[in-house]
């Protein structure tokens, strides 16, 4: 264990190298460039690659090339990048290739304000590749989080052969924080399942009893394919309804059927909150903020906080405002998970807070809306 | 504990330096938690350049990322002090550099340590840059907040060997400042 004190971005790159990177492929964007930068500095010295890559578009198919060759692989970048690689998300998910990709948010649309942060791309992020899927995607509301999060997504990723969003947003990306580092053995790294049975017998897409099926990669002597139309067990198209169902529900279900591994959220008083705010990523600092200060006044709020954003933990969320009269769903946007919180929480009266802010909603913005409704 | 810290001045008198030797000092030599958020603008003089620290010994006290009312304020120049001075406390404790700053507000409370940290640089030291190390000595000497020693092996660390002993001199020539 050490103590460092670091930005959010550097702290996602620290984690990679610790949970294992050994291909980074990028191209720099404000305000996600220091990760890039960090490992550009790092990885090499630790056995790994750094390359950048002409766009967005190539550097996410180098990764998917890269963690077929066995490697931990990984790339960052914002929303103008983000919209170029949703092509190639798809592929990931298609093709169950395990990678991180740390999504840095900042103003939009389009170009926006490159340097300041906001919580617009929620949807684009869980929604932007087409077909159907579930994408497991993290957000941290701090440094160490940031840390954290990112071991556990690449832990996710190898665990379910599926691609792991990182969000975070220009914000946390440049506070400094103290973190505390751990590394293995004190913090366990999950590494991709490999083929227990003989190579003439190895299925590339036939899944074990959690519904994921072991990896070979290139030059370990199996038979690999990688296949993004319709495929059977072997890897061979097939177009019939009996395997694009067979493939397309077993996508979606080794997410939802494994969701406790993946789970993740925090609570704050919820325990006896005639209301409770739900907030993720940076906006939830000040939710936080604004709820220890009401508590010291008497009113009796609570902190509601997805780190896994998708797919959300519905139990946790119903569990965590049972009591509430009201709830309360605080964004650094027009109010848009709040889409997601009011589809689970049918009978509870949902109030959107949308707040705007190109640094962070200040705990007195979101009172200044609260105080209306309590 | 828990102590807001707000330091601004002109972007080049080395605003971020003391914000992110304070941050390394009590992060990782003093068992302190530390959020510490930056803004600056592009050009690389001029211009306003602020960092908004939060120290606290219990990590649940760090919550909102930003500086609300500042308990403890370092003011390197006239028109940030203008700016900004309604983010600090009226009873917080304020530093500021009378090289550049002249006037203060009249209707505030504020307890105010002062010294002409550039002027002193200057004068003591032959190189006004770290006019920054000279106000962090006097903030750490009156204030105790973090142990000098700790805030020396932040300098150690942040600014490299070449500049090391001179920022350490002016660290130590504002510790001293009214002793």
């Amino acid at each position: 264990m050490r103590l460092e004190y670091l930005t959010g971005n550097h702290a996602i790159a620290e984690a990679a190298i610790i949970a294992g990177l050994k291909f980074y492929a990028g191209y720099p964007i404000t305000p996600s460039t220091e990760i890039f930068e960090y490992l550009a500095s790092k990885l090499p010295t630790k056995g790994g690659v750094v390359l950048q890559f002409e766009d967005e578009i190539a550097s996410i198919n180098a990764v998917i090339g890269a963690s077929w060759a066995g490697a931990k692989a990984m790339t960052a970048t914002s929303g103008p990048g983000f919209s170029l690689m949703v092509e190639a998300l798809s592929l990931a998910i298609m093709t169950e290739t395990p990678l991180v990709l740390a999504y840095v948010m900042r103003a939009g649309p389009s170009t926006g304000i490159a340097t300041k942060a906001g919580q617009y791309d929620v949807m684009q992020v869980r929604w932007a590749a087409h077909g159907n899927y579930e994408l497991v995607v993290y957000a941290p509301w701090s440094v160490q989080e940031c840390l954290d999060l990112t071991i556990k997504a690449f832990n996710v990723s190898e665990m379910l052969r599926v691609p792991v969003i990182l969000l975070s947003d220009a914000t946390l990306a440049h506070i400094w924080e103290r973190v505390v580092i751990r590394e293995p053995p004190e913090v366990s790294i999950v590494n991709r399942k490999k083929p227990k049975v003989p190579r003439d017998k190895y299925k590339p897409y036939e899944p074990e009893e959690d519904l994921v099926p072991p990896m070979a990669c290139f030059g370990e002597g199996y038979r690999v394919l990688v296949e993004s139309l319709t495929h059977d067990e072997r890897g061979y198209y097939k177009a019939t309804n009996e395997v694009q169902r067979r493939l397309v529900w077993r996508l979606v279900n080794k997410v939802l059927k494994n969701k406790h591994l993946i789970s993740d959220s925090a609570t704050y008083l919820v325990d006896d909150a005639d209301y409770v705010l739900i907030a993720y990523g940076s906006t939830a600092r000040s939710a936080y903020a604004l709820i220890r200060e009401l508590r010291s006044k008497g009113i009796k709020v609570g902190l509601y906080r997805p780190k896994l954003l998708w797919p959300l933990d519905e139990e946790m969320l119903i569990n965590s405002t049972i009591k509430a009269k009201k709830v309360f769903v605080v964004e650094n946007n027009v109010g848009v998970y709040v889409r997601e919180i009011s589809r689970v929480l049918r009978n509870k009266e949902v109030i959107s807070i949308p707040i705007i802010d190109i640094e962070v909603p200040t705990p007195d913005e979101i009172f200044e809306v609260m105080k209306e409704w309590i | 504990m828990r102590y807001e810290l707000l330091i601004a001045g002109r972007g080049g008198q080395g605003i971020l330096l003391i914000g992110r030797v304070l941050g390394v000092a009590a992060s990782k030599y003093s068992n302190l938690y530390v959020t510490c958020s930056e803004s600056y603008v592009a050009e690389t003089r001029g211009g306003d350049s602020r960092a908004d620290l939060i120290i606290s010994n219990n990590e649940e006290e760090l919550d909102f990322i930003k500086v609300r009312k500042a308990d403890i304020a370092i003011f390197m120049h006239q028109a940030q002090l203008v700016k900004f001075s309604s983010l600090v406390k009226s009873n917080g404790t304020v530093y500021v550099d009378e090289t550049y700053v002249s006037e203060l507000p009249s209707n505030v409370g504020w307890r105010v340590l002062r010294a002409s940290y550039t002027k002193l640089a200057e004068r003591e030291i032959g190189n006004i840059r770290v006019a920054n190390m000279v106000a962090l000595g006097h903030l750490i000497g009156t204030t105790k907040l973090i142990n000098p020693e700790a805030v020396e092996m932040a300098i150690d660390e942040v600014v490299g060997e070449e500049w090391s002993e001179l920022n350490k001199k002016a660290f130590r020539l504002g510790l001293n400042i009214g002793v």
